[in-house]
């Protein structure tokens, strides 16, 4: 570890860093802006989300670096190519959390809604969205932390991400370079994970605090709910 | 007024919940809606606001056909309380109770304070109101639940068992604090239930229901008790409905005797003469507790009687208010088999015992028999039986007393 290349290159890392989350967070959030339409249709319309789910876990299956090899004809060596590909990787861990959490809302709850005049619209507005946020945000935390990393392989085609330190490091047999990429990674990950973690309290004041401490772990959370349910 | 006109509700698997509902709820009313589970009692009360939708049939609300109006504006006029209260867990009380006057266009300070206003009325302290549901407990929930189907002060409450899920003594101060409400607010209110006591107890006309969502008989809480049409109706309202017929007979009629009424400074020889087997020994008053006579012997003469040990007398029922079933009870649980009645103020009046009981007991029935048995010739006068019911009294017998 040669401590002294750090300062040398900060602007470098800064830069790599800066362009790395740009990719990861706003395939992030195209995934969830895909994902709320397509979960709405699929927690109303229950006959959906079957084919929907085996489509989204068939994309899921594809290699990251394949997708990206067929998306360029399209869209060449491009920060679009990324994205295109992490927003499919993102909405398929975004899209199942967007359903279980509607699919969570009380029915008592619904029925009420209704009851007290809601029409469809401003019931799922008012009452359902924000009642399936944690849920949710849960996605999208997993969604954020996996884009962010898998950004990194978009220097294999040419895309300036963290990879770009991997790639060096390994080509130039200099692993500061490797130990600094993976962990400004691990750093960048985490900060956007408790961005959305303040972002859910925030959202959330009227969650018990017992099921905010399990919901700091998305999948203990999807074994929460399921048990609910159960 | 809420009118159910040959009502059927079908599923489409031919399953039949509701079977050609004629129902009246009169305005101002309460009607208790009762059966056994799966008799269509829940259906019914759900239509009446279209989260179900009849197969066939009509329900009119003061007259106008509930389909001729937009759901939802027909829903923010028609107040609505579950049994899982159904709050919204997101939003904090006050916002809860606000929602339909924030659906009217209210403006959400007006609604807040409408809110608040609310609280009071169904008994929690205001302080509460900045609270998120899952912070209350069940019966604050409920109370919570019932103030906001009152927020837009709409003239029709349906209430689903809503006291289903609380504990017996929650429950029962719920109960009492609806009925207070409601003499206050005279809503019309149409009230599911399968506890035939709390049907007993809240309505002011109760429809007990068969299975498959016909109605059995339709009438006064008191007289389904004292004149069950069938069997099936004696058997649900249970086989102490005659203990239970007692709460409608008022004690005023109960002849009380004095006799073993006696002050603590009485002295144990004067307490001897009286002659009783026991003495009820009242302090300032109120009673103290019951003596036996036998158990003076080993007394002074001139021992006052707040001296000589007691027993306690168990609970009291107030004379006029409480019912001949709160006598009886008393009565039941006192050592000496004597009921003990007191003033509004709880001042000993004096005490009943089961012979005196059994004698106003038997002149308030006779009282009430006469009555049904005039309810049913004028009923018998003015319309023929219901085709669906052969031989019995029809659904709108109940109300016949109020026919010229």
């Amino acid at each position: 570890m040669i401590w002294s290349w750090i300062p040398q290159n900060w602007s470098l890392i800064w830069q790599l860093t800066w362009e790395n989350a740009k990719l990861g967070v706003l395939s992030a959030l195209y995934g969830l802006i895909i994902s709320l339409p397509l979960g709405i249709i699929a927690a109303r319309w229950r006959w959906f989300y079957p084919p929907t789910l085996t489509v989204v876990n068939i994309i899921y299956a594809v290699p990251s670096l394949a997708l990206w090899i067929a998306l360029i004809p399209a869209f060449g060596l491009t920060d679009t190519t990324v994205i295109i590909g992490l927003t499919a990787f993102s909405l398929c861990v975004i899209l199942p959390n967007v359903v279980a959490g509607l699919r969570a809302v009380p029915a008592p709850v619904r029925q009420a809604a209704t009851a007290m005049g809601y029409g469809p619209t401003r019931r799922l507005v008012m009452v359902e969205l924000p009642l399936a946020a944690p849920v949710i945000i849960g996605g999208l935390r997993v969604g954020v932390v996996s884009s962010i990393s898998l950004a990194s392989l978009g220097q294999l085609i040419g895309v300036s991400s963290l990879g770009y330190l991997f790639i060096d490091g390994l080509q130039r047999s200099f692993p500061t370079e490797i130990y600094v990429g993976l962990i400004c990674v691990i750093v960048l990950a985490v900060v956007c994970d408790l961005v959305l973690v303040g972002v859910r309290r925030l959202l959330t004041p009227w969650q018990p605090r017992r099921q905010v401490a399990l919901a700091q772990w998305p999948g203990l959370q999807r074994v929460a709910l399921r048990r609910r349910a159960a | 007024m809420i009118t159910f006109e040959a009502v059927t509700k079908r599923y489409p698997d031919g399953t039949v919940a509701v079977d050609a509902l004629d129902l009246e709820v009169p305005a101002g009313k309460t009607v208790v809606l009762v059966g056994p589970s799966g008799c269509g009692k829940t259906t019914t009360l759900r239509m009446t606001n279209r989260l179900v939708e009849p197969t066939e049939g009509r329900i009119t609300l003061d007259g106008k056909d509930i389909r001729e109006q937009n759901p939802a504006r027909l829903r923010r006029g028609i107040g609505y309380v579950i049994q899982q209260t159904g709050l919204f867990p997101h939003r904090t009380v006050e916002d809860n109770i606000a929602t339909v006057p924030v659906l009217n266009g209210w403006r959400r300070q007006k609604a807040r304070n409408r809110a608040r206003e609310l609280l009071t009325t169904v008994g929690l302290d205001p302080a509460l109101a900045r609270r998120y549901p899952y912070q209350l407990s069940g019966g604050q929930q409920q109370r919570v639940g019932v103030a906001r189907a009152l927020a837009a002060d709409p003239p029709v409450l349906l209430m689903d068992e809503p006291f289903s899920a609380v504990d017996p003594v929650v429950r029962s101060s719920l109960q009492e604090e609806l009925l207070a409400l409601q003499r206050e607010l005279q809503k019309t209110i149409l009230f599911v239930t399968h506890d035939i006591e709390e049907a007993i107890k809240i309505g002011d006309l109760v429809a007990l229901f068969r299975p498959h969502g016909k109605i059995a008989q339709f009438d006064t809480p008191e007289r389904l008790l004292g004149d069950p049409v069938d069997d099936y109706v004696a058997g649900f309202v249970g086989f102490d409905r005659g203990i239970r017929r007692l709460s409608f007979f008022r004690s005023q009629g109960l002849s009380l005797s004095t006799g073993p009424v006696l002050s603590a400074d009485t002295t144990v020889a004067k307490a001897q003469a009286a002659g009783e087997p026991w003495i009820l020994v009242t302090d300032g008053g109120k009673p103290h507790g019951w003596v036996q006579a036998d158990s003076l012997g080993g007394h002074q003469g001139d021992t006052p009687l707040s001296q000589v040990p007691a027993e306690p007398f168990g609970h009291t029922f107030t004379v006029g208010t409480d019912s001949l079933r709160a006598a009886l009870d008393a009565a039941v649980l006192s050592p000496a088999g004597q009921a003990v009645g007191v003033d509004d103020n709880g001042q000993a009046v004096g005490v009943a015992t089961f012979d005196q009981l059994r004698a106003a007991i038997q002149t308030a029935e006779k009282a009430a028999d006469d009555d049904a048995a005039d309810n049913s010739k004028k009923r018998a006068e003015r319309a023929p039986s219901q085709p669906s019911q052969p031989g019995q009294p029809g659904p709108q017998g109940a109300q016949s007393g109020a026919q010229p």
